[in-house]
């Protein structure tokens, strides 16, 4: 974040306040003896441009990430599952997210889905997360703001989008080949296709650690 | 001469040392570590925070201390204040966020409680030897840094005055720090010294709970209630800078009309024009003044017996004063002529108000008072420390104009003619200290030219 846009967001009037939804699972919340709690690595949180918003995630994610070791997060923005709608743009569900972010205990990775990964690109560029994965990337700005603090970045796209411009050009903002991973971009959430994406991603978290 | 637990001093290598783990401290270190620095951070008291703590013994917080900035303009910039905490957050939310601030990005692992910096000496050039002088009665450590920053703050050496017969007047005197418990006001005559933050703060305070308040300001300061507008008044000014130019006199006059008429009716209008320093921030003091509970006085001429005396020649019998006074910059660890203090005067003369005129891996982070929040200029300043020292390390060349340049920033800055008081030494615009802190990042963040 370079001065100037923390000079201009501080002049611009702040989002109104949510309640925000959250989900989350803690390694030790599976009861699992084989599980420990890993210091070492980031907590992950996740959003998704999916209405159901955090809710989303407890069908596998958040129990597949605890798996590895880590702190796993879900929030909902404004208008998403259960938290209520509000006035706002692209710029105020960043605000939410980099709101999430801060109550999470470590320095977290972010990933979004869809139009949550427009939200997590723009919410790293005002919160130094440990990470950033987007997936399937839609609406994402022409050029994305800068990541603060150069966190290592993700792309991840399923196979029928590899040719779609957006992702393309996502990809070139970021410098970065995105990854493919089999299935739809729409069902993410579960089933066999959604098992590979994540252990793509949680390898990919892993190996940079 | 000290004794030291062994001879040779133990060299760190490229590790930067960071003084203090207060606000800007903890800043500095997370700063330096997002760079790729290893940080060895050194904090006399055994608990972080500086002085948003109550548990530091040199900490300066009074009774129902409040932040005089609004949360939107002095959360540090890159992690944000719960959006559902008030505006004007309590001196113990400050604490639970720069507790959180030091837990979400690790810091506490890499801060040295109870360890004080006895000394610091340049040695081989560049670096640093440090003796560090653990509080619990071991032998001194002595270690060697690439660089060292020192944000020890401006907020705990108490600048005390001297009143002729002040050592024999017979009530209490307190110093604002000292004054921790408000009960202590409790339906006693209070005298109140000291025209800042501080001293509108605690009359309001004795206002409501001791028996009467009297405040006694040597001059009228630039009063600015919290709330302009139905905004937050810093955020309401601030905003007003976005407008062109030639709107901007005009919307400011505006903005400032009412509260500047309550203050002449009030009779502590300033005499300047309103911008030269940094305004006390306070809603409630105006109220106080015209329900009677705070009587404004003149300069205190001196002490007799049970009695204060003013210039004006009234007198009061006070059972407590509190001398809100503010404090005095000290350094303790480092030779002053490192930093630019010659004479008198105990403010140093710095290079963009953070970098040693004499040593160029000597920074000071946090010695501003820019009338805004501190903590997002502090920010900015250890974004650049760390740039610097980044390029400083692997671009020799771009160093050396870097260097021009700050100087030349520097050489600017002294041009303007400094604030009315010696208390206003440290006083910065902020809009043109936070303009040339862009400069500066600018050229640090610039790519090497091919």
């Amino acid at each position: 974040m370079s001065l100037a846009a923390w000079v201009r967001r501080a002049r611009t009037p702040a989002p109104a306040p949510v309640k925000r939804e959250y989900a989350f699972f803690e390694p030790a919340d599976l009861f699992d003896m084989d599980v420990k709690d890993d210091p070492e690595a980031s907590p992950v949180l996740c959003c998704t441009g999916d209405p159901a918003g955090a809710s989303a995630f407890n069908a596998l994610w958040l129990k597949r990430i605890a798996t590895t070791g880590r702190y796993a997060a879900a929030v909902s923005v404004r208008g998403q599952g259960g938290t209520p709608a509000a006035e706002g743009g692209l710029e105020a569900r960043a605000h939410d997210l980099v709101q999430a972010a801060v109550t999470v205990p470590r320095q977290t990775v972010l990933i979004g889905h869809k139009e949550g990964a427009a939200w997590a690109a723009l919410a790293a560029g005002r919160y130094p997360a440990a990470g950033l994965v987007l997936v399937s990337p839609q609406k994402v700005p022409k050029q994305p703001p800068t990541p603060v603090g150069g966190p290592p970045v993700l792309i991840v796209v399923a196979e029928s989008e590899t040719q779609s411009k957006e992702v393309q050009a996502v990809a070139a903002a970021y410098g970065t080949a995105p990854l493919t991973f089999a299935g739809s971009p729409d069902d993410v959430f579960k089933g066999a296709g959604a098992e590979g994406l994540l252990d793509a991603i949680l390898s990919w978290l892993a190996r940079k650690d | 001469m000290q004794e030291y637990s062994s001879q040779a001093a133990y060299d760190r290598g490229e590790a930067v040392c960071v003084i203090g783990a207060g606000a800007s401290g903890l800043i500095a270190v997370k700063n330096l570590r997002e760079n790729g620095f290893e940080v060895d951070c050194y904090e006399r008291d055994t608990v972080l925070g500086g002085l948003w703590n109550p548990q530091n013994q040199h900490s300066p917080l009074y009774p129902n201390t409040h932040l005089v900035t609004s949360r939107s303009q002095t959360e540090i910039p890159d992690f944000p204040m719960p959006d559902d905490w008030p505006d004007y957050p309590s001196a113990a939310q400050m604490l639970a966020y720069l507790t959180s601030y030091a837990k979400h990005f690790g810091l506490s692992e890499h801060i040295w409680y109870g360890s004080e910096i006895s000394h610091v000496e340049p040695v081989e050039g560049s670096r640093f030897e440090v003796v560090v002088k653990p509080a619990a009665g071991n032998a001194a450590r002595r270690l060697r840094y690439a660089a060292v920053i020192i944000a020890t703050g401006h907020h705990w050496a108490p600048n005390l005055p001297s009143y002729p017969g002040l050592d024999q007047f017979r009530g209490t005197v307190l110093h604002s720090s000292q004054l921790k418990d408000p009960s202590r006001l409790r339906g006693k005559h209070v005298l109140v010294v000291g025209g800042g933050n501080s001293g509108a703060d605690i009359a309001c305070e004795a206002a409501v709970n001791a028996a009467s308040c009297v405040h006694s300001v040597r001059r009228g300061s630039w009063h600015l209630p919290k709330y302009l507008g139905g905004e937050p008044a810093d955020y309401a000014l601030a905003r007003l800078n976005s407008r062109p130019k030639y709107l901007r006199r005009f919307l400011t006059d505006r903005l400032l009309k009412g509260p500047a008429r309550l203050a002449a009716r009030m009779g502590v209008a300033a005499d300047g024009s309103p911008s030269e320093e940094e305004p006390v921030r306070n809603g409630r003091y105006m109220e106080h003044v015209g329900d009677g509970s705070i009587q404004r006085r003149g300069e205190i001429a001196r002490f007799d017996g049970f009695d204060a005396v003013f210039v004006d020649g009234s007198e009061m019998r006070p059972d407590l004063v509190v001398l809100a006074t503010g404090y005095r910059p000290k350094f303790t660890s480092v030779e002053p002529r490192l930093l630019g203090i010659e004479g008198d005067s105990p403010y140093p003369k710095l290079y963009a108000r953070m970098f040693s005129p004499r040593m160029e891996t000597l920074a000071v982070a946090g010695l501003v008072e820019p009338g805004v929040g501190v903590l997002p200029i502090v920010h900015w300043q250890t974004h650049a420390i760390a740039h610097w020292l980044l390029v400083r390390k692997s671009d020799p060349e771009r160093a050396a104009n870097f260097r021009l340049q700050v100087r030349s920033e520097a050489e600017q800055d002294t041009a303007r003619p400094a604030g009315s008081s010696p208390r206003h030494q440290l006083a910065v615009d902020a809009e043109e200290y936070l303009a040339s802190l862009g400069r500066i990042i600018d050229t640090l963040e610039q790519e090497p030219a091919k």
